[in-house]
Formats: C-alpha cells, structure tokens, sequence
C-alpha cells in the first residue's frame, strides 16, 4: 500500500503560492526552500512522475518537518501537507529501511511493555547512579561535539518507578456517572509520573469510574519515521485493550497520543477502531465538555500563559477548552503570548535528531513566553513540555512549565501543597 | 553544467554551507507562483552586496546566467531560471539596517519580508502601504524589481512610489549607489525608476531606502452588492467625482462571488453580478463623514445591499471573502492563469465585457476580481496544464486579452510583471521603438547577458 501515490491528487493542487513560508518554523529559521511545504510537494510531485529517486538528500528533506500542521491551516487549497510527508517517509522506509536503532526501539521495545520499562529502569539508573554526573563532569561526550553534550542534558530524568506501577488499575467513587478510561502515554508513564498523579487527582474530583489499564505505545514515533506496520500493531493492541474496558470516554493527556488515537480509525479501517477513536477525548476537552468542571478552592495567585501544542490545536481542534479551565482557576490571572500556536520545536524527537535547529525554534518560543512576564507556562503536552522545561532552563528562566492537570490539581485541597513543576513527585493515590 | 572548479570558487565567496548544488535542493529553487519550473545549475546564497559582486565578475569571466530571487513568489516568471544558471537567492539578506523616524524612511536589504517591515513601521505608528497579496512571504527586493502593487494601490500608489534610494550590483558586478533620503532629487537619469520594475535584468538589488507616511488614525469597511456590473463601476465614477479617494475598491464578478460562496458559505448572494469592497482611511472624523458619503453614493448607483462594518471581526468577514478568492476559484480547475491588466478606470465595464466574450469564444473558464479604483483587473483563468487542447485555447485567449487592453488604452501589466508569461506580448504595448530603446539599455548595462536572460524580451524567449 502505497499512501503517497494515493495523495498525488493533492500534490497537483499546489499552486506554489508559497502561502507556506509565511508559518512554517523551519523555514522561519532555514529559509530554505527545500524545508517548506512547497519545495517538499514539488519534490513528491517530481518523484511521482518519475523524475527524482527517494535518494539520501530526499530522506534528510522529508526528515525535516514538524509535522506541526501549520502550513496545512494556512494553505488556501487545504493540502493535507503531513500526511503527505508522511507518506514519503513511508515509502522511504520501505525502499530504504530504517535505521538500526530505530528498527529495535520500534520493532522490539516498543511493543514489550517489559522491555520498555526495564529500558526506562536503565536511563534511570544512568541518571542516578552517578554515572551521569561522571559523564557530564567528565565531558566525555564533547569528543562527538557539543551538540551532543545539549542532546544528553534535553533528556529528562527517568521516573523510578513507572506511573501505572504507582497506581491501581481501577478507581471508583460511591456515585459513578461515567466510566472512562486513562490512557496515559510513555512520558507521562516513564518520565513525568506527577501529570500522571495530576490527572488522577482532577479526575477523581468529577464522579467517575477511571481505568488505567495495561496499554502500549501509541505508535506515533513509529509513524512519523515511517514504519506503518509497527504502529498499525500497536493501534490494534490498545484498541482491543480499551474497548474490552467498555468505557464511556478514553482520555489521554497528551497532544500527540491523543491526535493518534484519534487517527487509528483511518489507520486501521475496522468498526472497532472507529468506535474506539469516536471516544477519545483529550483531557482538556473531557473537562470542559463531558462533565462540568469544577475547581478546587485552593488560590493560585499566579500569571500563566498557555502554548498550544500543534498536535492539539490544530491535530484535534481543541484550543478553547485549556483556555476555559486555566480561566477557573481561582486566584490565577491568564495572559496570552504571541503567536500561542507555534510549534516549540519538540515534534517528538525532532528535537533529538535536529538539536541546534529544534533549539532555535524554540528559543522564539521562550522569547514569546518571558515576554508576557508569566510564572507559569501551562501547556497540554509532555514533549513539548521537555522540550520547554529545556529550553527555559538553558536561559535560567525561573518560569515553571505546567501540565494543565498539575495546575487545575494545585486547587484542590488534599493534593497538598502545590508540587514543583512535577520532578520526582510520587505522591501515591490509593 | 558549472565545472566544479568553479563551484569551488563559489564556495569560498559565500562559504559552502550557502552553496547548494544536490538535484534536490536545485529543483526548489526552480520555480515560483506560475505553473512552470526550471532547473538551475547551482543555488547560492550570499549576504553581502561583495560577495554578489564577485560572482557576477565571475559569471562575466565563464558567461554563466545569474537569477535574483526573492521569495519565489512571482507571478510572471521573473524568478525562472529559464536557461540554467546560478539562482542567486537573497532571503539570507535580510535585515531591517534602520528606521529613521525623523526622515520617515527605512533602510533595508532586499530578502526583508514585506510584512515584517510593515509591522516594525507601524510598531513606531509609521506605515509603508504597498500591500501585494503575497506580502506575508514574498520580499522588499522582489517588490521593488517587479515593482509590486496590490489593494491599497488606488490610494497610495505602488512600490515605485516608496523607493527613495538603491544600492545595485551592476550586471558588470560594480557596485552603483542612486538616490538616498531625499525627497527630492534630480542628478542625471532617474535610475530608481530604471531599477525599479527591471525584474532583475539590469542589476541586483542589495539596498534599499524606502519612503514611509504616518500610519493613518482610523479606517472603516464596507461590502455593496451590485445586481448588474454596471452599477458597481457606476459607484467607482462617482465616489471619484465627489473627490473621495478609497484605500481600496475591489471588485469581485459573477463567477467569482459564487466560487467564494461555495468555498467558504458566509451567505454571499449567488444571483448578484458584483461585489465591491470599499475600505477608506485617514482622520477619524474625515473617515466617518467619507464613510456615510460611499454608503450613499453606493446606494445612488443602484446597490442593492450594503453592509458597514461595525468591528473588527466584520471588517475581517468581509475581508475573509476577497481573500478566499485564489483558493476558491481553483475548484472550478487545478490550473490558475492570474493575468492582471490594467485599463483606465472607467473603461473597467467595457474591459469586462470584452473578456467574457473572449472566454466565452474560447469555452473558457474565467474569473474576474481586482482592484477597480486603479483600473487593475485579475481575469483568472481556470484549466488544467495536463490538457494540452485546453492550454492552446488559453494561450489564444491571453493574446485577446491583451490586445483589448490595449485597445482600451491600457497595458498588460498592471502589478505583476512581463517575465516569461507575457514576453512574447510585449511589443504589443511598447511598439517597435519602445522595445528596440528597452533592448539597447538592457545591452548597454548588461553586454554579457549574464543578468536573468530570456526575460521581457520575447524575440529572446526561445533563443
């Protein structure tokens, strides 16, 4: 199955305004032809007719995009610009493979939850241990340059011990008006197990029976590299998972997870999968239009500001509803940043593998987010807010950047006090 | 093909990382807003006027073409590296140097985009008004050498107006100064209007100095629905005889409005055969008296509905159709022939009518929107490239539609350009003493061709 050749109607609709330069952040920053979504549809248009091979140079130019959908809002003939590169990278991989480490990390850990803990378990051992600190005090990494040395530092630390091994696997409440699902995505589950927490706790608040069954990756960072085939597998996985649960909604709080989820009814075609994804909502969403939100008491007399993650504003239309919760909080006074919907550079692991270009783009970001002189950076993704917590660390910005969860959880009461922009806290719901 | 001991030689100029030479990276750099595309035989990216004066030496000493390119956003070719070369692309090129307030003008390089200069202007309640429609990605440097227009143009006139002063690598790669921040100036030939709208064959723009006006203090919005065409142009005569001068009076046809209507569905009326949207500008309380005084006169010319703005978000929904426009009429076909002539204003009725008999002749599909304050028109016509009977039909049309321009006394540019598009039209407008005087300056300042050749001149299209 070839998606690109499927697409080449769209490629024809280009009419090369060039519409594209104006939003795309690569280009913003490259000004280089070949990275926006013009340049990218001519080069299809071109392989398509059979003028241009999917050579190395194609590889490295369909690598480089965010997948951030903003030319796709922009174009006046609503080319579907990622899906499109996606395709290419698909048929790239086909031709070409992928890369070894990739090929293990998606074939092998990514569909073992074992494996991928014990994975987590290690980077958390590298961490503690004092190993990290022998290498980073070392600098042994400056022999493969600096790049390298800011690559290692983006890692977060690992969680000790996963979030769902913090927690049972069903919660229930005397009056249960809704039986959802939490679908908790790898970060949450292996590096920031205090979102995890959060959202039990602002969940637990509205009358629900939650379920946090045994789940597997999404299969996005399998898609985007190309590799089709392993995230349809993954996609079968936890939608046989979530709909043996029999709930009412599945809610993830991840922008990118939940823009997959929602993608496996296309990606898999069966009426399973689309009963599945017609019930994912993303938190945000679950609260502001499944129940009726209610905050705690708890002020937070604070500034936030809120950066939409691309994979939610523009992958799932959902950017009133973190705004209209952040707005209950009470105490806390909202600012909006420019240009809110830009991406932060993060784009899964674009950030790994383009570092210096990943941190450029964000450092408009941070720019646009000091300038509106906030304590808090809410936001609705936990790559992006890697990518964040990073880039304001790097200009030692004292602004802490939360997950919407962990701020709506900061107002109610038996949470505690405030966490800590959410390192380390374990904090167990019983 | 470039010997790659000359590519070398390039890349010490410019630094190897903004020389790109792979197949890939050459065909992005081979097209721009019209349907074809060539491929250069290099892309190089300089950032200083002496860097792009060394290469051009160099392109005199082995005779390579060298193309200017801004964004790539051109309309009639003028970027197409019709006959190989060196693309030389000069986004990199783009700092604001300085906006001097006290003078009210504004130093930039050529890759600046449009946009960023208006906002940094307007951030000191300045206002550079020329406004192409591609203003949010194409750049100042391709403004000035197509000589860009747009909307505003009936107000404010075109980028021509704006350019004060220009640094220009010479075709012989000497670097040339003219003009400066004087308003006035009279030294010898007027060679900023020379530059200006030489689409990058007599030199290549690496400064400019543009002349800014204050921002205007209010402005106000308004939509007329017209049931015949006539009364439409019938409002343009008359708003113009009471002496009001709207920033913008645009004009959208039959076919168009119901394109727009099916795109976007925010209600336009399907029966109607025109749509005009006024916007004007200045003093607040002028603007407030003009405004009522358009409304009537509209009203007096037989519109049939007319809505005023009264915030922002109208004022954008009524923008939002005449901006839906080029993405809406390519349902109709995938290929789009945006034309923009230019008659005297009140020959626009006449000018309308002659085009639908010639698509109608040539069972075409055609679309008309423009800019009617200032006579410019965009008949659009919509086809499909892969259609090689069809293409000869439009090729046929454009040549009608040309010559009734001119007829009319008017031109076959109006904003866009000649390029490659419409070379081989050009005599039709200059006449034979007018091209051979253009074809001696381009000879006298260029006599290696090296500069963007196959450009205007059609004889040399082919050749």
């Amino acid at each position: 199955m070839d998606n690109l050749a499927r697409a080449a109607d769209y490629l024809n609709r280009c009419s090369k305004c060039g519409g594209c330069q104006a939003v795309c952040p690569l280009y913003q920053e490259t000004r280089a032809e070949p990275y926006v979504a013009r340049g990218k549809l001519f080069l299809l248009k071109n392989h398509l007719e059979g003028k241009l091979p999917l050579s190395a140079k194609m590889k490295e130019i369909m690598s480089l995009c965010l997948l951030c959908k903003a030319c796709v809002n922009q174009c006046p003939n609503n080319i579907p610009v990622d899906q499109l590169v996606l395709g290419a990278r698909q048929k790239i991989a086909q031709e070409k493979g992928i890369s070894f480490v990739k090929k293990n990390v998606f074939q092998h850990l990514l569909k073992n939850n074992g494996r991928l803990t014990l994975a987590a378990r290690l980077g958390w051992l590298y961490q503690r241990a004092g190993v990290q600190w022998l290498v980073r005090k070392s600098n042994i990494l400056k022999v493969f340059g600096e790049e390298i040395v800011q690559k290692e530092r983006l890692l977060p630390k690992m969680a000790k011990r996963p979030f769902r091994k913090q927690v049972p696997r069903f919660l229930t409440c005397s009056r249960p008006k809704l039986r959802v699902a939490y679908y908790t995505g790898c970060l949450t589950n292996f590096v920031y197990p205090a979102t995890g927490h959060a959202v039990v706790n602002v969940l637990r608040r509205h009358d629900l029976e939650i379920l946090i069954p045994e789940q597997w990756c999404c299969g996005i960072p399998a898609l985007a590299s190309g590799d089709e085939k392993t995230a349809a597998e993954l996609a079968r996985k936890n939608v046989e998972v979530f709909q043996r649960a029999g709930v009412d909604a599945v809610i993830t709080d991840c922008a990118s997870c939940g823009s997959m989820l929602k993608e496996y009814a296309d990606l898999l075609g069966t009426p399973e999968a689309k009963a599945f994804a017609g019930k994912v909502l993303d938190f945000s969403q679950f609260l502001s239009e499944a129940v009726s939100f209610r905050a705690g008491e708890i002020e937070v007399p604070r500034l936030a500001t809120y950066h939409d993650p691309c994979h939610l504003k523009r992958g799932q239309g959902v950017f009133e509803a973190p705004r209209r919760l952040i707005r209950k909080v009470p105490g806390l006074r909202f600012k909006e940043m420019k240009e809110p919907d830009r991406c932060c550079g993060a784009a899964g692991s674009f950030n790994l593998t383009y570092y210096n270009l990943a941190a450029k783009i964000g450092r408009r970001k941070v720019q646009n987010i000091r300038e509106t002189g906030a304590d808090f950076l809410v936001t609705g993704c936990p790559s992006c807010i890697m990518q964040l917590r990073h880039m304001l660390e790097l200009e030692n910005s004292p602004v802490q950047v939360l997950h919407l969860a962990e701020l709506l959880s900061m107002t109610y009461s038996s949470q505690g006090q405030a966490n800590e922009s959410g390192r380390g806290c374990s904090h167990a719901v019983s | 093909m470039l010997q790659s001991s000359l590519i070398n030689e390039i890349k010490k100029i410019v630094g190897k990382e903004n020389v790109l030479a792979t197949l890939e990276e050459r065909l992005c750099y081979g097209y721009d807003s019209t349907p074809e595309a060539f491929l250069p035989d290099l892309v190089v990216r300089p950032d200083s006027a002496e860097q792009i004066q060394k290469i051009i030496k160099l392109a005199n000493l082995h005779l390579f073409p060298v193309i200017p390119r801004g964004a790539g956003t051109g309309l009639s070719g003028g970027s197409l590296p019709v006959k190989g070369g060196v693309v030389l692309d000069l986004t990199r090129m783009n700092r604001i140097l300085e906006i001097d307030e006290e003078n009210l003008v504004a130093v930039v390089e050529p890759g600046v985009v449009t946009s960023h200069l208006q906002e940094e202007a307007e951030k000191r309640e300045l206002f550079y008004p020329p406004d192409p429609a591609s203003l949010k990605t194409s750049t100042i440097g391709g403004n000035v050498a197509e000589c860009a227009g747009g909307p505003r143009a009936f107000k404010y006139g075109v980028t021509r107006d704006y350019v004060l002063g220009l640094e220009v690598v010479t075709p012989t790669g000497e670097i040339l100064r003219t003009g400066g921040k004087t308003v006035k100036s009279v030294t010898g030939y007027d060679l900023i209007r020379l530059y200006t709208g030489s689409e990058g064959t007599l030199g290549i723009i690496t400064k400019i100095i543009l002349r800014l006006i204050p921002k205007p203090e209010a402005k106000e919005t308004m939509m007329a629905v017209y049931e015949r065409l006539d009364d439409a142009a019938k409002t343009v005569t008359l708003t113009i005889k009471r002496g009001i001068i709207p920033v913008t009076l645009e004009l959208m046809d039959d076919l168009t409005i119901r394109c727009v209507e099916n795109y976007l569905q925010i209600g336009l009326p399907l029966d109607a055969e025109a749509i005009l949207i006024i916007e004007v500008d200045g003093p607040a309380d002028l603007v407030k008296k003009q405004t009522e005084q358009v409304a009537e006169l509209c009203r007096a010319s037989g519109a049939r509905e007319i809505k005023i703005a009264r915030n922002e978000k109208e004022r954008e929904e009524i923008w939002a159709a005449r901006r839906a426009v080029s993405a809406a009429v390519v349902q109709i076909k995938p290929t789009k022939i945006s034309e923009d002539i230019a008659v005297p204003r009140s020959q626009i009725p006449q000018m309308i009518r002659r085009l639908k008999e010639i698509a109608s002749r040539y069972q075409l599909n055609l679309v008309i929107f423009g800019h009617a304050g200032d006579g410019n028109l965009h008949p659009n016509i919509l086809c499909d490239q892969n259609d090689p009977e069809e293409m000869e039909r439009v090729e046929k049309a454009i040549g009608e539609l040309f010559q009734a321009a001119v007829e009319l006394g008017g031109t076959l540019s109006g904003e866009h350009g000649i390029g490659t598009m419409k070379a081989p039209y050009l005599k039709l407008e200059t006449g034979e003493a007018g091209y051979e005087v253009m074809r001696a300056i381009k000879k006298a300042l260029d006599p290696n061709n090296i500069l963007n050749p196959g450009k205007i001149f059609g004889s040399e299209r082919n050749g």
